[in-house]
């Protein structure tokens, strides 16, 4: 490449990488050094460095540890859930083929629902006295009063209670990538394999998995990436409650910085939630993507 | 394929999936028919799935509302504003990414990837106190530029695909014609892509149409936007649920209606960047 090609193309890329310099890396340094001084929300100016006595609170703090617990239970639950769900929906869509499509289409509606619009709707079904689903389990003879379970109201169950909008919003979404993954696998490999006599779990386990590795890694790493950070689908719920039971980290930051007005100790939990959610995609990365690609090259 | 009949246990299946499909999508539908009920009986024990009457009570209530209309206003200024930033940004950018496929390109692609695993609250703090050292908090500017760091790597991947199906030859003859390399870009290779940027546009908007986080950090009176309004609906009102499922409905419809009258194209965006491999 020439130099004036070289330099053509750089000035290309100079505003987008200046804009995520300024907006995006700027500020993180900024949380960075932020999460070593004692500073308050609303003197930004009267700072004092500290160290790492931020972190070592954050990390002895009995609260903090809860609610990087409750992030992960909920991440989990949130994206077995999804993921089981997807993936059996994909399979029956593939299976079906061509004559799925109308329901391919129905069944992507609840990807465009806005997820503060999803909390709500959520919010409001699962309301212990007049929520439908209460009335429907009475109906069906599964409660003995539509009053019985307080879905968002018991501390034990919130936390589980508060996916349900997450579920029903992406498991749409893991369903349409895994099916596109699904549609790119060459029909003559299945072919092959069943007239070498492999019986449909053999061709899941021995074609469709390993082809679909990388497709499974991307919608892994992204649903969790997205579950982990979630924020607004809780808060509109249950604003963490009852007496924080599905309180997430996102959220815990938020109420250091905004209620305390504790912004280093804040920035320090964030630190260390960025750092967490970065060590665990890449992870998931490595562990899902890498493996077939080795056996690929050998 | 010579089965093209449907055997009695595809219809099953077939039925099954659709009872299946209905349930999935009901919670929706139960929304819509409550914003439709009057006030009244949406809080009713027991509730009623169908209506006994219909009534847009709920929705002219909603209409004398003044901040509602203002918070809808403030989501759309914003989303636009934040959408053709990002393009602006993302179409030069992307296109220097697939024309060399060398480092600098791919380290731009990290780049983009990594910051998708970025906690947006590590980045709204940070971006509180940078706002409000240039006296930006609660004004359209803030928000847009705060949504526009979340939808320039998505629009920076999406159209590196996009731009990926353009052969190398269409540039080449542009320049043939005497086109310089930015006019050949301007006049050449964004004229073709039109239907790739569009779907990037529609992503870019709908996050920020869908962001809460930073809004809420961001806004206290004037900027609010339409997700900020709707959360603090139920502390503002109680339990008025009526006009709840009104602007939930209002929220979402018109973005939903016009996803399904895009839905070919956007599909085609939400795989391509998983399922390239």
């Amino acid at each position: 490449m020439s130099r004036a090609e070289r330099n053509f193309t750089l000035l290309l890329m100079a505003p987008a990488a200046l804009f995520l310099l300024v907006f995006v890396a700027y500020p993180l340094l900024t949380l960075l050094r932020d999460s070593l001084y004692d500073v308050a929300l609303m003197t930004p100016h009267q700072r004092v460095f500290i160290g790492l006595e931020n972190f070592q609170r954050a990390l002895t703090s009995s609260r903090v540890i809860d609610t990087a617990e409750r992030t992960l239970r909920y991440t989990l639950i949130a994206l077995t859930v999804e993921f089981t769900l997807g993936f059996l929906m994909a399979l029956l869509f593939n299976h079906l083929g061509r004559r799925s499509e109308l329901m391919r289409t129905l069944f992507l509606f609840p990807l465009m629902i806005p997820p503060i619009v999803a909390g709500l709707l959520w919010r409001f079904l699962l309301i212990d006295n007049f929520g439908i689903v209460n009335h429907i389990l009475h109906f069906l003879g599964l409660l003995s009063a539509p009053s019985d379970i307080a879905w968002l109201g018991d501390r034990d169950i919130a936390l589980y209670s508060v996916t349900l909008p997450d579920i029903w919003l992406t498991t749409s979404f893991v369903t349409l990538v895994l099916y596109t993954g699904l549609q790119n696998i060459p029909r003559e490999l299945n072919e092959a394999a069943r007239i070498d006599g492999a019986s449909a779990l053999q061709l899941f386990r021995h074609i469709t998995l390993p082809l679909l590795r990388p497709v499974i890694a991307v919608v892994v790493i992204i649903r969790g990436i997205d579950a982990a950070r979630a924020f607004d689908i809780i808060w509109v719920q249950t604003e963490g409650g009852p007496r924080f039971a599905s309180e997430v980290l996102s959220m815990h930051i938020y109420r250091n910085m905004i209620r305390y007005g504790d912004v280093g100790f804040a920035s320090a939990i964030a630190t260390l939630f960025l750092l967490a959610l970065l060590v665990l995609s890449l992870l998931a990365f490595f562990s899902i993507w890498r493996p077939v690609q080795g056996r690929r090259d050998s | 394929m010579s089965q093209r009949t449907l055997q009695p246990r595809r219809l099953l299946l077939y039925a099954l999936m659709l009872f299946v499909l209905l349930l999935y999508l009901s919670p929706y539908a139960y929304l819509l028919l409550t914003s439709l009920k009057p006030p009244a009986d949406a809080i009713a024990i027991p509730p009623r799935i169908i209506p006994e009457t219909f009534s847009l009570d709920s929705y002219i209530g909603l209409s004398q509302n003044p901040g509602v209309s203002r918070a809808f206003l403030n989501s759309a200024v914003i989303g636009v504003l934040s959408t053709v930033l990002a393009l602006l940004l993302a179409v030069p950018a992307a296109w220097a990414v697939v024309r060399n496929g060398s480092r600098p390109g791919r380290i731009f692609l990290l780049v983009a990837l990594i910051t998708r695993m970025v906690p947006y609250i590590a980045i709204a703090i940070p971006l509180f106190a940078l706002m409000r050292n240039f006296h930006l908090i609660d004004s359209w500017f803030a928000v847009s530029l705060a949504h526009t760091t979340i939808s320039l790597p998505l629009a920076i991947w999406l159209l590196a695909g996009f731009l990926e199906a353009i052969p190398p030859e269409l540039e080449d003859a542009a320049r043939v014609d005497g086109c310089s390399r930015l006019s050949a870009l301007i006049r050449v290779i964004i004229p073709v892509t039109t239907g790739g940027i569009l779907v990037t546009a529609i992503f870019c908007f709908l996050a920020s149409w869908n962001e809460f986080l930073y809004a809420l950090l961001l806004t206290s009176v004037k900027a609010k936007t339409a997700p900020i309004v709707i959360a603090e609906f139920k502390t503002q009102y109680g339990l008025d649920w009526g006009p709840m499922t009104a602007i939930g409905t209002l929220y979402s419809l018109p973005v939903i209606l016009f996803s399904l009258f895009m839905q070919r194209r956007i599909v085609a965006g939400m795989t391509m960047g998983a399922v390239k491999g």
